[in-house]
């Protein structure tokens, strides 16, 4: 499975792209029901969010959904978290 | 299920009015409710605005005149996201420990201060609406943004950005959003959305010179000084004097910000540009600003202000009706012969904006 995450916007108005792909790691099925979780619980166009809030694009194998901040679930804010940090 | 625990953000301000007809329609009352409660308050304000342009009144009559004094209030979210978060520091209470709380809260009132002493605004409704904001949001959260409520602040990865209280034009950027939604509540998007973001620049500017006691010569006209952490090659985040100018990083890229419409950014991300667009207007105002020089609060600041709250700017305005409006307020407060009504005038035309 292939995550992939677009930040943009927030007061620095600064892109942030990072991506993972969980094949062959023994976390994956971890990654795979978070995923799956953030994906559903995306919109299928992009939220006007707050003043200076960031905006989020989070695509997995192919399917891209959309979030903005503070309105992220639980799962969203993990996976966009995660993958910034630990993706490439 | 969100993480906001019991607080219910404002988003729907943002939302053009036909998804918010729509949301206010569904079955789903935690859909319904903000919806219905954001119609029904975007209909007051717009009766306000309405009132305040035909009748010149300076707001709603209300029981009791708002007080001079703010009313600051500083909760702490202990790097978790749920808003407000725990109360760390009431209006008139002493300093505590926390720099972080200390910088909230004197940023509060010296947004407050400018606001009342310069334009004669009670608070950002213009009726003494209390201050609240929010520190230490979420963990390594490197941005500060405006919910629609509230001010909120991260304190940054460390790595690229520090804390967001550090620049006091951050904390009066934020709160500036708050007097626009409450004034033009222009579109958080495309053009409308860069001069949206372009007054919170502007006014932010203006409450750290005025803090400051800097004249526009004086003046470094950034935005975010202070705020990327050292290994950084930049400045700031936003140049007022140069667009385009504030960083230019191997991590960050370079900041992509036009200064003239020739260079206006066609793009979805961003919410359409708006952080890199409110490159022109925020160039128009330091270019007005220093030409007519002294301290930018006193002159382009009111011309400034007068544009945003005096009723007439509309939601989906573009940078021509605000120019438009600059021009009408200069004229209209410092005459038709004054060198602010040619400041403002050539200002907007080095920028390449025409007057609508």
């Amino acid at each position: 499975m292939r995550i992939q995450v677009r930040r943009t916007g927030g007061f620095a108005g600064i892109e942030r792209h990072a991506e993972v792909d969980t094949s062959g790691r023994s976390d994956a099925h971890e990654w795979q029901a978070l995923a799956e979780k953030a994906l559903a619980a995306g919109r299928g166009t992009p939220p006007i969010g707050v003043p200076d809030g960031f905006s989020y694009q989070i695509t997995v194998d192919g399917r891209t959904v959309y979030a903005a901040d503070p309105r992220l679930t639980e799962e969203q804010r993990k996976l966009i978290s995660r993958v910034l940090k630990e993706g490439a | 299920m969100t993480t906001n625990g019991g607080f219910e953000p404002v988003f729907c301000t943002v939302v053009p009015p036909h998804v918010l007809d729509r949301l206010a329609r569904n079955d789903d009352p935690a859909l319904s409710g903000p919806a219905r409660r954001t119609l029904l308050r975007d209909s007051e304000l717009r009766s306000r605005r309405r009132v305040t342009t035909e009748f010149r009144l300076a707001a709603a009559p209300t029981a009791k005149a708002p007080s001079d004094q703010p009313l600051r209030t500083v909760y702490d979210a202990g790097h978790r996201t749920v808003l407000p978060g725990t109360e760390v520091r009431a209006e008139g209470s002493e300093p505590g420990q926390d720099a972080t709380v200390n910088r909230a809260y004197s940023g509060l009132g010296a947004t407050f201060d400018l606001f009342l002493k310069a334009y004669g605004r009670h608070s950002i409704d213009g009726d003494g609406l209390p201050l609240d904001a929010t520190v230490h949001y979420d963990e390594d959260y490197g941005n500060a943004f405006w919910n629609g409520e509230q001010m909120v602040f991260g304190d940054g990865d460390g790595e690229i950005f520090l804390d967001f209280t550090i620049p006091i034009d951050v904390i009066g950027h934020e709160l500036a959003h708050g007097v626009t939604q409450y004034t033009a509540n222009l579109t958080y998007y495309g053009q409308p959305g860069a001069l949206n973001e372009s007054m919170s620049d502007v006014f932010g500017s203006l409450i750290k010179q005025y803090t400051l006691g800097q004249t526009a010569a004086e003046a470094d006209w950034l935005i975010g000084a202070g705020l990327l952490a050292p290994g950084v090659t930049g400045k700031a985040l936003r140049s007022m004097k140069e667009p385009g100018s504030a960083y230019d990083d191997d991590v960050l890229g370079k900041d992509p910000q036009p200064g003239t419409m020739d260079d206006y950014v066609r793009t979805g991300r961003d919410n359409g540009g708006v952080h890199i667009n409110s490159g022109i207007p925020n160039h128009a105002f330091y270019l007005a600003a220093t030409a007519l020089g002294g301290y930018a609060w006193e002159k382009a600041g009111q011309i400034w202000y007068d544009a945003l709250a005096g009723g007439e700017l509309g939601e989906r305005a573009f940078f021509g009706d605000f120019a438009k409006l600059t021009v009408k307020a200069a004229r209209e407060r410092f005459g038709a012969g004054g060198e602010e009504l040619q400041a403002v005038e050539k200002a907007w035309e080095q920028v390449g904006v025409r007057i609508l």
